[in-house]
């Protein structure tokens, strides 16, 4: 266990249990509503079916996958100056999952039927549908890696074997997940066969500013506690990653946005220019949350300043969850038919039983990531091999 | 095989709702979730203003794009029941993809905010039963969704299956002025003052719709979609404005 380690102390037992209380008070809140008057409790309506709920679903969800990815950059591709965020990368996977998926549960209309109707009638039409297997797989395969690594066994080739197996249902969920979106010809702000791509490289940018956050959080913001590899990680190539990540991201937010604003199409150029354009909110998350964090870690003398690197993650962690919210949101805007009362764009705004759901989910990673630093070494990570030289020399 | 189609003339539709209102007496529905509704549309200025409208029931279509997205075949088109597409609430978990599937915006969730006050609901409460007027239709059918729909699942327009599946087997048309095939007519059919809608066997090459849409140019909405509407319309106004931002209008 590491010393240095906050979290394995009395203030790892205090946010376990305050994050626990607020996710349970939150829950409690939205179960309040939901039983006595059902969904009526959100703003979401027949135009705009999906809400604030779905997009922290997707945010959890790709965050999750982003995790997975940044895990398997060691465990599966060999670059082992990633080797020290590993197994917490994992962790974090797993359990954000696990809160989007409650949050997604708390969402539905018959959140329980849902387990015996889809492996009964095994619609494999449905891109949803292999949501649920993909997710699955994903949950089962992050488990067994974790507890592969718990057993230190970081290179056997089962551990091996199970890292692969991993990273390609991480990869098939986010991508399948995508294409729930990117199918939808009759959703031309979502329709686009790259949108794989797009979530695969925004997963990893959310997945970045997590396991940055939260191993600082775990150390106390001190980055001088931290194991050595771990500080020559955070000083070297995690910045730099970071860096082309958000790169990447900017530039596909731009493609999609010159195309969505040039095109004639109102159901993409209306959504880009009068509805996320001409929101503060996304601006601010756009220039805030996105732009900024780039041209921060774009900067030799700033990536690597610890106070810098928490503040790009909170940055990104806000500003991709806008990104979701108005990706989601902004797919239904446009009414479907302008007519009888819709003269314009449809309005939304999540109800407070929706921002429960955010804060119970956002909690619930909080309390989880908390007990699993506790109970669990999550900065483990296996011995670093001798050099070469010396093993030549022996 | 049957398959029921219909035919709305809009150069005799006067838009006056009474499709609307029969439907959802006829199915019980929550005020404002219309599952037929007709919908309105302005262009240009005095004094060439145009006025149009645009009844809208679900299309049944013949590739339905809700079909093939519900995880749990909850949604499901009936080919023996002349090709309507039907919702089994005791399936739907209320996912809510086919309405985001659905480019006719015809998909009701209406465990929604009320869309018209009093709520019904409050007025009416229901225990398994998203509301419990004091008239229900004798009919009820949750695996077809029909009836009055319980808490948590999608709902919409049936072509009135439970009427129409009570029709002598084999004829050609549902025609509100023929007496031995009234009773079987959907209800906005059956009450449309202008006769602007009808209602038939799009697979017998003798129906009345056939014979309409090949004779007077039937179109179908939003074609380009490839879900091939067994709704047709006739006449001017199917052409459906695409949506213009209120600020340059």
């Amino acid at each position: 266990m590491n010393k240095g380690n906050i979290l394995q102390g009395p203030m790892g037992l205090v946010l376990m249990i305050v994050s626990a209380i607020v996710a349970l008070a939150a829950f409690g809140y939205a179960f309040m509503d939901l039983s006595s008057v059902g969904h009526r409790s959100f703003n979401t309506t027949s135009q705009i079916p999906w809400g604030q709920p779905i997009a922290t679903y997707l945010y959890f969800a790709l965050a999750s996958s982003g995790l997975g990815m940044i895990a398997a950059l060691s465990l599966v591709f060999g670059f082992k100056q990633f080797l020290p965020i590993a197994k917490r990368a994992i962790f974090l996977s797993f359990v954000i999952l696990i809160a989007g998926m409650a949050v997604l549960a708390m969402e539905l209309g018959h959140v329980f039927r849902m387990l015996w109707v889809i492996p009964l009638n095994m619609q494999i039409q449905s891109a949803m549908f292999w949501m649920g297997v993909f997710y699955i797989a994903d949950l089962i395969f992050l488990l067994w890696k974790f507890q592969k690594m718990e057993g230190q066994e970081w290179d056997s080739k089962t551990s091996k074997q199970i890292g692969i197996a991993s990273f390609l249902a991480v990869l098939l969920a986010s991508g399948n997940l995508a294409l729930i979106f990117g199918m939808m010809s009759m959703r031309p702000f979502w329709f686009d066969g790259l949108m794989p791509i797009y979530f695969y490289l925004t997963a990893v940018a959310s997945g970045l500013a997590a396991v940055v956050f939260f191993t600082y959080l775990a150390y106390g913001f001190n980055r001088a506690a931290m194991p050595e590899r771990t500080r020559a990680m955070f000083e070297g190539p995690m910045p730099k990653l970071f860096a082309a990540v958000l790169g990447g991201t900017v530039l596909f937010i731009a493609v999609r946005a010159v195309t969505g604003v040039y095109t004639n199409n109102p159901e993409i150029s209306v959504v880009w220019r009068e509805f996320l354009f001409a929101s503060p909110v996304y601006q601010a998350s756009l220039w805030l949350g996105i732009i900024a964090p780039f041209v921060i870690m774009m900067i030799a003398g700033l990536r690597s300043n610890p106070s810098m690197q928490v503040l790009v993650s909170m940055a990104v962690f806000a500003g991709l969850f806008a990104e979701r919210y108005f990706f989601v949101v902004g797919g239904q805007v446009v009414p479907l038919f302008r007519g009888t009362w819709e003269w314009g764009l449809i309005q939304y705004t999540p109800s407070m039983t929706e921002w429960a759901l955010t804060i119970m989910g956002s909690a619930m990673l909080f309390a989880l990531f908390a007990a699993g630093e506790r109970f669990l070494n999550l900065s483990d990570m296996p011995a670093e091999p001798a050099p070469e030289g010396a093993t030549a020399a022996a | 095989m049957t398959k029921w189609g219909m035919v709305i003339d809009l150069d005799k539709c006067t838009g006056c709702q009474a499709c609307t209102t029969a439907c959802a007496m006829e199915n019980n529905t929550l005020p404002g979730e219309n599952w037929q509704d007709v919908l309105y549309y302005s262009e240009g200025s005095y004094p060439t203003a145009k006025l149009t409208w645009l009844p809208r029931p679900c299309m049944q279509c013949e590739n339905p794009s809700c079909v093939a997205v519900c995880p749990t075949k909850a949604t499901y088109k009936d080919m023996d029941a002349g090709g309507i597409v039907f919702v089994d609430w005791n399936k739907c978990i209320g996912c809510k993809y086919c309405m985001i599937a659905c480019p006719y915006g015809v998909r009701f969730y209406a465990d929604e905010k009320p869309v018209v006050e009093p709520d019904v609901r409050d007025v009416f409460p229901g225990e398994g039963q998203l509301h419990a007027p004091p008239y229900q239709g004798p009919d009820s059918d949750s695996v077809r969704g029909i009836g009055i729909q319980p808490k948590g699942v999608v709902s919409k327009c049936t072509f009135c299956y439970h009427k129409v599946s009570k029709a002598p087997e084999g004829v050609a048309d549902l025609d509100e002025d023929n007496p031995e095939t009234k009773e079987f007519t959907p209800a906005c059919v059956r009450t449309c003052p202008p006769k602007a809608r009808y209602f038939g066997d799009l697979d017998n090459p003798e129906s009345e719709v056939n014979r309409l849409i090949a004779d007077q140019r039937g179109v179908r909405l939003k074609d380009h979609t490839g879900n091939r509407p067994q709704v047709y319309y006739l006449g001017s106004g199917a052409d459906v404005p695409a949506y213009q931002s209120p600020k340059k209008t």
